[in-house]
């Protein structure tokens, strides 16, 4: 009986496994023929986005469809978090040729050598960008399309006085306050703003912490996710606290009075890259798509219909056009800018302090 | 039936539970106790001798203690009288006690966000009725996790003790009553200890899915952290997942160790079981 039952295990196990083999196989078939379906056309089947999923209505009409009908390609797109998709390229199990990430997920992608390098020659949209997109993580790898600023909202009926400057946040606010926790997109420039806050001219992170630690008390959540914020904003948990210009929309949808400061300080670039995910087939399309995103025409419609704000130096708005986005050489020239290289190297260190001394 | 036939039923549950859950779960937990190729338990040292993780887990712990004895306090009386109604009303009131199964744990969070926040119901209720002054800070607290984990998960200890308090007997109390127990000495020697089981069951159930919640916490909980939003962090964010496996082990000895205990009260209060 024991020895029957071995066999039949052996046997389900071995089919089994044989299945899961030819199931790679044929896929393997699969791409391959694509690849040299490609070659011959120069059309291959799929390229496969790995993007967030605001506006996806947006994207899939303006910026995927005339791309699709132009390269004769369909574009399948793959939705996430930043660290959800980055952990998917990380796994090796993805099959992405192009990834949109904030810089500081991205630059963790370079250096764990998830990307490929990408040739500027068939970018020549980049020539048109603000210098600070150019090459945010390096002239190897992909630019940023667009650039967020990172400033304070609040509603004016909760805080004491007006809040004009990093340092009003620990004045202004009385345990009514959201920070981003620091494994958010944002939370290292907390960091940074903290030090400056704290008088240092250098990045000084003793006094950085021990600022943030002050303000610990007036926080009532720290947030992972902007939609975390806006939550508690409309429902008056929050009177504000550091946010993207781009989702202020949101909030004064919530609260009509709310206000969006760039700090005097400098509000921070939040930088948004797009880059070539390593062992794509479709390197050439990627940075075809690139190019794409980086288009005037593209660039235009993202900051019109609010989504995102142009990079791309030929695109003008009109005043109205320009409420609520990040817009014109002169507010890009003003904003700090993280060394996310330098952000990578500390974070797993600035993580742990964290939450020993102030969100934990 | 013949009796090869039967085990031939068996193999393929048990084939998928062994591939795709038993081996992961073994090299999850063997990884654990491998460091730069060498055997050590400096991964688990590490957090035991760390007075954060201490405070993360006992947090934890406290949070899934009071959900438990909470879901048991509300859950108990809930079944009992369930048990005890016509057909009718019982398949009612049931399929009303397991309605918060079937939305998601995001849609529950965020109708709790809107009763506990500081423009909610309850705040808006007991300003205006002039309780109090200030609107009370629930939401983003402890409080507010246990809220939405009793909501959670009551359904479930509700619905394992209606399993064993339906197939009680009452014949048994009616014996006692006739014999001169009062109905409290009834319930005490009678129907507490034959409704033990089911009390474990639900409880353990409780236990375990409080301890693992992540949603919730997530959403609800404030500043203070438990032990899967800290697992979340190593392994999403940090990519450490190395921390995040020990933490992963921690988490089902800790189960097996609750499930072992409340075994053994279930003996000693039942032993016959």
């Amino acid at each position: 009986m024991r020895k029957w039952m071995k066999m039949g295990l052996a046997v389900t196990l071995t089919s089994l496994l044989a299945a899961c083999g030819t199931a790679g196989n044929n896929n393997g078939a699969t791409n391959n023929g694509a690849a040299s379906e490609g070659a011959e056309t120069s059309a291959p089947a799929e390229l496969v986005i790995s993007t967030w999923g605001f506006s996806e209505d947006f994207f899939k009409e303006a910026v995927y469809a005339p791309f699709e009908k132009e390269h004769n390609v369909k574009i399948v797109v793959e939705i996430g978090y930043n660290a959800e998709r980055l952990n998917k390229i990380r796994q090796g199990s993805s099959d992405v040729d192009v990834i949109y990430l904030s810089d500081y997920y991205a630059q963790q992608g370079i250096d764990e050598k998830l990307f490929d390098t990408v040739d500027r020659a068939n970018i020549p949209n980049i020539g048109k960008l603000y210098d600070i997109a150019k090459a945010p993580l390096g002239e190897e790898y992909g630019p940023a399309y667009t650039v967020g600023r990172l400033g304070i909202a609040y509603n004016p009926a909760l805080v004491k006085g007006e809040v004009n400057s990093w340092a009003d946040m620990w004045t202004a606010f009385d345990n009514n306050l959201t920070l981003p926790a620091i494994t958010a997109t944002a939370g290292p420039m907390i960091v940074d703003a903290a030090s400056v806050v704290a008088g240092s001219t250098e990045f000084n992170e003793d006094q950085s912490f021990a600022k943030q630690k002050e303000l610990d008390a007036s926080v009532v959540k720290y947030y992972s996710q902007t939609s975390e914020y806006v939550n508690m904003f409309g429902q008056e948990e929050i009177a504000g606290g550091p946010i993207m210009e781009m989702y202020f929309k949101d909030l004064q949808a919530a609260v009509p009075d709310a206000k969006f400061v760039a700090p005097t300080e400098g509000a921070y670039a939040v930088m948004n890259t797009i880059n070539v995910v390593k062992g794509s087939n479709n390197k050439k399309l990627a940075e075809e798509f690139i190019n794409w995103q980086l288009s005037k025409e593209v660039q235009e419609k993202s900051a019109k219909a609010k989504v995102d704000s142009p990079v791309n130096t030929e695109v003008v708005l009109t005043e109205d056009e320009a409420k609520g986005v990040t817009y014109g050489a002169d507010v890009i020239g003003k904003l700090r800018k993280l060394d996310m290289s330098f952000v990578n190297q500390h974070i797993s260190e600035w993580t742990d302090r964290w939450n020993r001394e102030i969100g934990g | 039936m013949n009796k090869r036939f039967l085990y031939l039923l068996l193999l393929p549950g048990l084939l998928f539970l062994t591939v795709f859950m038993l081996i992961p779960i073994m090299l999850t937990i063997a990884s654990t106790f491998v460091q730069d190729g060498k055997l050590t338990l400096e991964g688990y040292l590490h957090f035991f001798r760390d007075g954060y993780f201490n405070r993360i887990l006992l947090t934890t712990l406290r949070v899934s203690v009071v959900t438990t004895v909470l879901c048991v306090l509300l859950g108990y009386p809930a079944a009992y009288y369930i048990s005890r109604t016509g057909v009718r009303k019982k398949s009612f009131l049931l399929a009303l006690s397991i309605f918060p199964l079937l939305t998601s744990p995001v849609v529950r969070s965020f109708s709790w966000m809107i009763i506990l926040g500081k423009k909610g119901l309850v705040n808006t209720f007991l300003v205006n009725t002039g309780l109090i002054d200030k609107p009370l800070d629930i939401l983003y607290t402890p409080a507010a996790m246990m809220i939405g984990l009793v909501h959670l998960f009551l359904p479930l200890i509700i619905i394992t003790l209606l399993g064993v308090m339906e197939n009680l007997d009452y014949e048994l109390v009616r014996a006692a009553r006739s014999l001169g127990a009062s109905s409290f000495t009834a319930f005490r020697k009678i129907t507490f200890p034959l409704t033990v089981p089911g009390l474990i069951i639900g409880g353990i159930l409780v236990f375990v899915g409080s301890l693992t919640a992540y949603t919730t916490p997530a959403l609800l909980g404030g500043k203070e952290r438990v032990i899967s939003t800290f697992l979340y962090q190593n392994a999403m964010t940090l990519n450490d997942w190395q921390a995040a496996s020990v933490i992963a082990v921690i988490m089902i000895v800790i189960t097996f160790v609750v499930v072992g205990l409340m075994n053994a009260w279930a003996n000693r209060l039942n032993p016959k079981g």
